[in-house]
């Protein structure tokens, strides 16, 4: 998808947009000044790159230091922090950006996100209950894990052969 | 460095505005910003919006290319004399 096709697809009148918008609170006068809102949206990726750091690191420590016991309240974190990163990822997909290119998805800085994801899966298939249905369940979001992971780098390779397209 | 910065880069607002008389506080409430952020252009701390670069323009009597452009050089064209002089 180009830059042009992107625009075309922009939704700003659509539910998802204006119920993300009404919880952001974007229709606050402190928006209508643009200094105050370019600053606070950076403050707000700032906030939230920490709690996904905070939030991943802290999913990881329960798995691995509370065993079998941490595993819902761990996973429940997870599920916290994927959703915040979902709803902004879609937020910014509905208005025309997208967040998987190559500049965005290879990169070094991304690294300790996948080490502590992929400490955070080891640790809830080292931890899962003996049950069956545990070992399922834990063996289930360890390789729903990985291929996301790996899923997020091939599309960064294939945007990066785009783009080395696009420059020939 | 945030991306709001404008990473340093001169600008004549100030310049502009002095030669004009015109306090801070004056021109953010004719454009609607804040103080700080008139502060911040000034400085070449906040890179404007096309729209905010347009109002300072319009208030202060120049173009956007006379207040951002990339050469700020006392030739200027559509500075005053005074501006020029202060440049």
């Amino acid at each position: 998808m180009n830059a042009h096709e992107n625009l075309e697809n922009v939704d700003r009148d659509g539910w998802f947009v204006k119920a993300a918008a009404t919880m952001g609170d974007l229709g606050n006068p402190f928006y209508r000044e643009e200094r105050q809102r370019d600053v606070w949206n950076e403050a707000s990726a700032v906030g939230l790159q920490l709690v996904l750091w905070l939030g991943l690191g802290t999913a990881a420590a329960m798995v691995w230091l509370g065993g079998p016991p941490a595993l819902p309240y761990a996973f429940a974190v997870f599920v916290v922090l994927g959703a915040a990163s979902g709803v902004s990822l879609f937020y910014a997909h509905k208005l025309g950006v997208r967040m998987d290119g190559a500049g965005r998805v290879l990169r070094l800085r991304l690294v300790p996100y996948v080490v502590l994801l992929v400490l955070f899966f080891v640790g809830v298939v080292r931890a899962a209950p003996s049950s069956e249905f545990g070992v399922g369940l834990a063996w289930g979001a360890a390789v729903g894990g990985v291929v996301a992971v790996v899923s997020l780098v091939r599309s960064g390779l294939r945007a990066q052969r785009r783009e080395q397209r696009g420059k020939v | 460095m945030g991306r709001t910065s404008a990473r340093g880069r001169r600008n004549a607002v100030r310049v502009a505005r002095t030669a004009l008389g015109i306090t801070q506080a004056d021109l953010a409430g004719e454009i609607g910003v804040t103080r700080q952020t008139v502060i911040a252009v000034e400085a070449g701390d906040y890179a404007p919006s096309v729209y905010l670069a347009l109002a300072i323009a319009g208030h202060l009597g120049c173009t956007v290319e006379q207040l951002f452009g990339e050469e700020l050089d006392a030739d200027r064209p559509g500075l005053s004399i005074n501006q020029k002089a202060s440049l």
